[in-house]
This record gives C-alpha cells, structure tokens and sequence, in this order.
C-alpha cells in the first residue's frame, strides 16, 4: 500500500493519532515526550501512536501527507491539528480539551 | 553545525517580519516570529509559513525548533514577562 493511503487509513480509523519518537510510555525526544505529557493531562491515554522510528517510510510520508516536516503530529478525528508547540498553545487556551470531546 | 543566526537569517529573507529572535544552543532552537503575514491565518498555517522560508533545512539539518508566532497586534498585547 502506498504510505500516503497508510495514513491516511491510520488517522481515519482512530479518533487520536499521534506520530512520534519512541512510544508513549518511552518517548525518544523532548518534544514527543511534550505531546503525550498533554495528552495524559487531559485524559487521553488510549490514544494510537506510530513510532516514526522503526517506521522510516512513514517518517518521510508524514511529513509530506500535512506538508509539516516535524515530528510529533497530532491528528484528531482525521484531522491536522499541530505539532508540539500548537499543542501546548491549545492545551493553555483550553482549545484543545474542547476539540477531544467533539 | 546549525546556528541562531543562520535560522534567523533564513526566515528574514523568506518573510516579512516585525520582530524577529532565534536563540539556540545548536541542536535546539526557539524563534519567535512576530509578522503581519500571520493576520487572519491558523496556527498551522503560521508555522507552516515559517518553515517554508527554513525550506528543506528543516527536514535536513534542522531536528527541534520550537516556533511561536504573533501578529504585531498580538505581539503588542501579550505580556511582557512571555517576550522572550
């Protein structure tokens, strides 16, 4: 399957997807650490995460698929939301709980 | 290796700005982008201008920038202990 149709698949089949490095439970950079910090804060944790690195098509795809060249992406309800910083501006804003309870 | 200077240089000559600081310690950065540019856009669509002026350095060179933007009425309005 093409990695474009993949994710597209992944970020429509769960609610929450986050691409990051490393896991949730060992992130692998500050940044991703960040995402899942705040996604745990509010609640989320059975959320779906890709590895970017042990999935390094999807790491090349990913950044191509929003047109972001960053990792962590969050995606909620098949939708782009942001990267690290934009995630921590909504989480402050209240923004963000809002969009995961929609 | 990467420099502040390098990224501010890069974002000065692809967009215009009102304000502008990159600071860095070489592996990460944090620029703060203050532009008229920005007015009536979405977050996404800030951030995503400023790594288009960073073109393929950001998928190359550059691994953790931290971006915060502001319209220069924005920019005007917040805090002044959060200019960093």
């Amino acid at each position: 399957m093409d990695v474009q149709e993949l994710i597209r698949q992944q970020v429509t089949s769960h609610p929450v997807v986050l691409y990051m490095k490393g896991s949730p439970a060992f992130p692998q950079c500050g940044f991703s650490a960040n995402a899942v910090r705040i996604l745990n804060s509010l609640g989320v944790k059975d959320f779906f995460s890709v590895d970017v690195l042990t999935n390094p098509e999807i790491r090349q795809g990913i950044k191509d698929y929003a047109n972001w060249p960053t990792i962590p992406q969050l995606y909620i309800n098949g939708e782009f939301v942001g990267g690290s910083d934009i995630m921590g501006e909504m989480h402050q804003s209240g923004e963000l709980q809002k969009l995961l309870k929609a | 290796m990467v420099t502040p200077e390098s990224i501010k240089q890069n974002i000065e000559q692809g967009m215009s700005t009102a304000h502008l600081s990159v600071t860095g310690d070489g592996r990460h950065f944090e620029a703060v982008v203050v532009s008229e540019e920005f007015a009536g856009k979405s977050r996404v669509q800030r951030h995503q201008r400023v790594y288009q002026t960073l073109g393929d350095r950001m998928r190359e060179e550059i691994h953790a920038l931290s971006v915060k933007t502001f319209t220069p009425q924005e920019w005007a309005e917040i805090d002044v202990s959060r200019k960093t």
